[in-house]
């Protein structure tokens, strides 16, 4: 009802001009309002800070990875072509293979990621979490057992698909 | 654990109290740790009790005065409008909302009672392994540009928690294997002589974020009615009563059965709000029965008095009729005849019939009032005269009348003999009856024997309906298929073979009438009336069991045995009667409880296509040589959140001592505070004088990307 809310909010004020404002919790707890004389105030955001998501950034860091091996696989190269010519510079070559080497091991965020599995998978229940030796041929669902599979015939199409993507299958659309 | 099933309370939210006010800031002059997690952040100078608080901020405007409001940590839980405008300054496990960022540095060091132009303190913080470098640019650039620090010295959180717990000799040249159980990842970080290897470590990516998300899916399913289930619940869920178990696949078989299933259980109990029971006091209730018996009697009342007014106009007709058959007499003729038509009666016989139907009314109407109740008089056998004699004998109307008669006759005949054939019916269905109650009595087994047979016979007809019901769904079925072939042959015009047809073969399709069943078997929507048939005759046969059979009870009916759940469902998930609201208040966790932290060891039982920590380990070791491996192996520390659940230890060591040379020793080692000793191990570090810091001159020449390299920071882009 807006002629409520109108009449409140104009209320609302005057009320608190006339007794004291007793604060709420959440602004005792609220610090917006405290001074913070240690921040630069000449600071101007980086423009970078809310328009690059997660995908950006991470595909960011992929493209850079590829541009450094490329890199160095450029300099290696180099440095072998040079070998023969310059026999002088020998320590200055050596330096350079190994930090060659070195850089090649160089861990970036996706360069550490774990790989797939390749030990044999168990298989479990997806609706009790047991083992499963059975698997439904209708909806592709895991099950323990005969009793098991009543309720696995038994389910909607919509939840056999929730309990598949429990497991990680997104069946993939006809 | 062999805790029988226990109730555990979900815990009430409390509202966040006040912080403690801001640190005396006179004189410190300390380094300033912050270990930035996703989880918690924590903070405090060098030699200092740290603090620690959810790393989360709410920026919003409260509603009721308009103002704009900033929280930090625990004190965004106290309004729902705050939690839902919730930011931290991680997504996923990737430092990235640097708003959130700068709102909780400025908190802690408000907290810390900062109060110069600057921030004149080196700083120490944590930083996620081998982090993006976006991620490191903005955090530098907000430290040297926004706060004007000096120097930041990076750290990665889990080789401070290991130098934390074996960093006490000088120098520090401990080897070791962390395994840091983060938010949002676990990584395994090897360490030699004191120093991450970092080109060997890996980030496995799931953590506790992901395993109570996962439970939270889990509980879901199971309870597709529960609504109001978060995932910090979870997390409390996954935190209490979530453990490791050593060998997974024996624990599962061992809780395999109902009675193991239902006491390796625990409850989870909600808030609820019981149902007010409606006690009504024995009072009351005599109270409700003494008014309805006082309506039935009014009514009652009230029905007598029409009925008595009714016979009461009843007789006053009778009498004014029976006044107006006694003043025949004094009439005329005219005079009598105008007066009945204008009563409505055309003839003397009218009115003697409306005479003699009100008279028996009202007779009827006094016994009823009196409480003689009149049997059916048996109809009498009409007799028809006229039928026996010869139509010569009979006049005109004679003979018409004798028509009628022979009507009147014949209908009289049909209906005596179907009152003899329902005589001889219900005589019929007494003997068997009696015949079936004999066989009962003399034989009793072999009575129940045949009923159980009978029943267990229709049950099976009902069941392979339904089957074939499923089978037809499916196009591909050897029912649908069957269907199909019959539907063919039926509309094909050579149905008999063209061989049988040239010798003088015929359709003979039909004569056998069993033929006609066909069209019933191919047809799907058919109204099966033989169900409805079956189930009728099954309650019969259900009845007399029931009633004369005292093995079979009401557990051995089809209605029971259909919707019976088996034993095991019913201990995976335990129903609750309706109306039990305590009942439909508690969440059942069974084999969810060891579920849950198995996907740390095998994250693709939850959809992840990633090696779990037993396969990353071993693949990590794989890449030093045996010394090497056995120097690792001997101490493999665990931290983070996650590796205080229970059990993890002895899961860890089963997983990794059949890949190990059986004589390498394998020795593990728990944080002595998981969470807290990443910002300790920065401590000891910040005491200890070490340098590894990149200055603000480094930033100025180098960039915000760079860091310098040392023993127990990142590798990548440094100088």
């Amino acid at each position: 009802m807006p002629p409520k809310n109108n009449f409140k909010k104009k209320t609302a004020p005057s009320d608190g001009s006339m007794t004291p404002h007793i604060p709420t919790l959440a602004e005792q707890l609220s610090y917006l309002h405290l001074p913070k004389p240690f921040k630069n105030p000449h600071y101007t955001k980086n423009v970078n800070r809310r328009v690059k998501n997660l995908k950006t950034v991470l595909g960011q860091e992929r493209e850079r990875e590829k541009a450094e091996r490329e890199r160095r696989r450029q300099v290696k190269s180099e440095a072998g072509e040079q070998a023969p010519q310059d026999t002088m510079n020998v320590d200055g070559e050596t330096n350079r293979a190994k930090a060659v080497e070195e850089d090649e091991e160089t861990p970036t965020y996706t360069s550490i990621e774990a790989p797939p599995s390749i030990w044999p998978q168990k298989r479990y229940c997806d609706i009790t979490g047991l083992e499963a030796p059975y698997t439904d041929p209708a909806t592709g669902l895991r099950y323990h057992d005969k009793s098991v599979y009543e309720v696995v015939r038994n389910l909607s199409a919509s939840t056999a698909k929730e309990y598949l993507s429990a497991r990680g299958v997104n069946s993939i659309v006809k | 654990m062999d805790i029988d099933p226990y109730i555990l309370d979900i815990p009430r939210p409390v509202l966040p109290s006040l912080p403690p006010p801001p640190l005396d800031y006179e004189g410190v002059s300390g380094d300033i740790i912050i270990d930035n997690g996703a989880t918690s952040f924590r903070w405090g100078f060098t030699g200092q009790e740290p603090s620690a608080a959810p790393n989360v901020i709410a920026k919003y405007k409260d509603r009721r005065n308009n103002k704009p409001l900033l929280l930090f940590g625990d004190a965004v839980d106290c309004e729902t409008g705050a939690r839902g405008q919730a930011r931290t300054p991680w997504e996923g496990d990737v430092l990235l909302n640097f708003d959130a960022l700068e709102n909780t540095l400025d908190y802690a060091f408000l907290q810390m009672g900062i109060n110069t132009p600057s921030i004149d303190h080196r700083i120490f913080m944590t930083e996620r392994l081998a982090t993006p470098l976006h991620s490191r640019a903005l955090t530098s650039e907000l430290l040297f540009e926004l706060y004007s620090v000096p120097e930041v010295t990076y750290c990665v959180d889990g080789i401070m928690s290991f130098y934390k717990n074996n960093g006490s000799s000088k120098p520090f040249t401990s080897d070791g294997l962390v395994v840091s159980f983060n938010t949002a990842s676990t990584s395994v970080i090897p360490i030699l002589n004191g120093k991450g290897i970092l080109s060997n470590s890996k980030r496995i990516p799931w953590g506790a974020s992901q395993a109570s998300e996962f439970l939270l899916k889990l509980v879901q399913l199971k309870y597709p009615n529960f609504n109001r289930l978060t995932s910090l619940q979870t997390n409390w869920m996954l935190k209490n009563v979530c453990s490791f178990t050593p060998d997974y696949l024996a624990h599962l078989r061992s809780i395999s059965t109902p009675d193991a299933l239902r006491t390796s259980e625990c409850i989870i109990q909600f808030p609820f709000a019981p149902t007010p029971l409606e006690e009504k006091t024995e009072e009351e209730l005599a109270k409700t029965a003494e008014r309805r018996k006082e309506q039935g009697k009014k009514l009652q009342e009230i029905a007598a008095k029409n009925r008595a007014e009714q016979l009461q106009r009843k007789e006053n007709e009778l009498q004014r009729l029976s006044a107006l058959k006694e003043n025949k007499g004094s009439d005329t003729k005219r005079e009598w005849m105008s007066r009945l038509q204008s009563e409505g009666y055309d003839s003397d016989a009218a009115l003697e019939q409306a005479i003699k139907k009100l008279d028996a009314a009202v007779s009827r109407g006094r016994k009823k009032e009196q409480g003689i109740i009149e049997p059916d008089e048996p109809a009498e056998e009409p007799s028809f005269p006229l039928l026996d004699v010869p139509d010569a004998e009979l006049d005109e109307d004679g003979v018409k009348e004798k028509k009628k008669q022979k009507l009147l006759k014949a209908g009289y005949d049909a209906r005596v003999r179907a009152r003899k054939e329902k005589e001889r019916e219900r005589e019929e269905k007494e003997r068997e009856i009696k015949k079936e109650e004999d066989e009962r009595e003399n034989d009793f087994e072999a009575w129940s024997n045949r009923l159980r047979i009978e029943q267990e016979a229709l049950m099976t007809r009902i069941k392979d309906r339904t089957r074939r019901k499923a089978a037809l769904s499916d196009r591909k079925s050897a029912a649908a298929q069957a269907r199909m072939k019959s539907i063919a042959n039926l509309a094909s015009d050579d149905r008999v073979p063209k061989k049988k047809r040239k010798g003088g073969g015929e359709d003979m399709f039909g004569a056998d009438d069993a033929d006609w069943a066909i069209y019933r078997k191919i047809n799907i929507a058919a109204a099966s009336s033989d169900e409805e048939d079956d189930l009728n005759q099954l309650q019969v046969i259900e009845q007399k069991l029931l009633q004369h059979d005292p093995t079979f009870t009401i557990h051995h009916t089809h209605a029971a045995i259909s919707t019976q759940r088996s034993a095991l469902l019913t201990a995976f998930k335990p129903s609750y009667e309706e109306g039990d609201t305590r009942g439909k208040n508690r969440i059942h966790l069974t084999t969810e409880r060891w579920r849950v932290c198995e996907t740390w060891f095998s994250p693709s039982m939850a959809g992840v296509d990633s090696a779990g920590v037993g396969e990353v380990i071993q693949n990590v070791l794989a890449r030093f040589n045996e010394a090497e491996k056995g120097r690792l192996v001997n101490n493999i520390f665990l931290t983070g959140g996650p590796s205080q659940l229970p059990g993890l230890p002895d899961r860890l060591f089963s997983a990794l001592r059949p890949v190990l040379p059986p004589e390498m020793p394998i020795t593990l080692h728990k944080a002595e505070n998981a969470t807290m000793d990443a910002w300790n191990g920065m401590n000891q570090l910040s005491l200890s004088g070490e340098k590894h810091g990149y200055t603000r001159q480094d930033y100025d020449e180098h960039g915000p990307e760079r860091i310098r390299r040392w023993w127990g920071g990142n590798w990548n882009n440094t100088i």
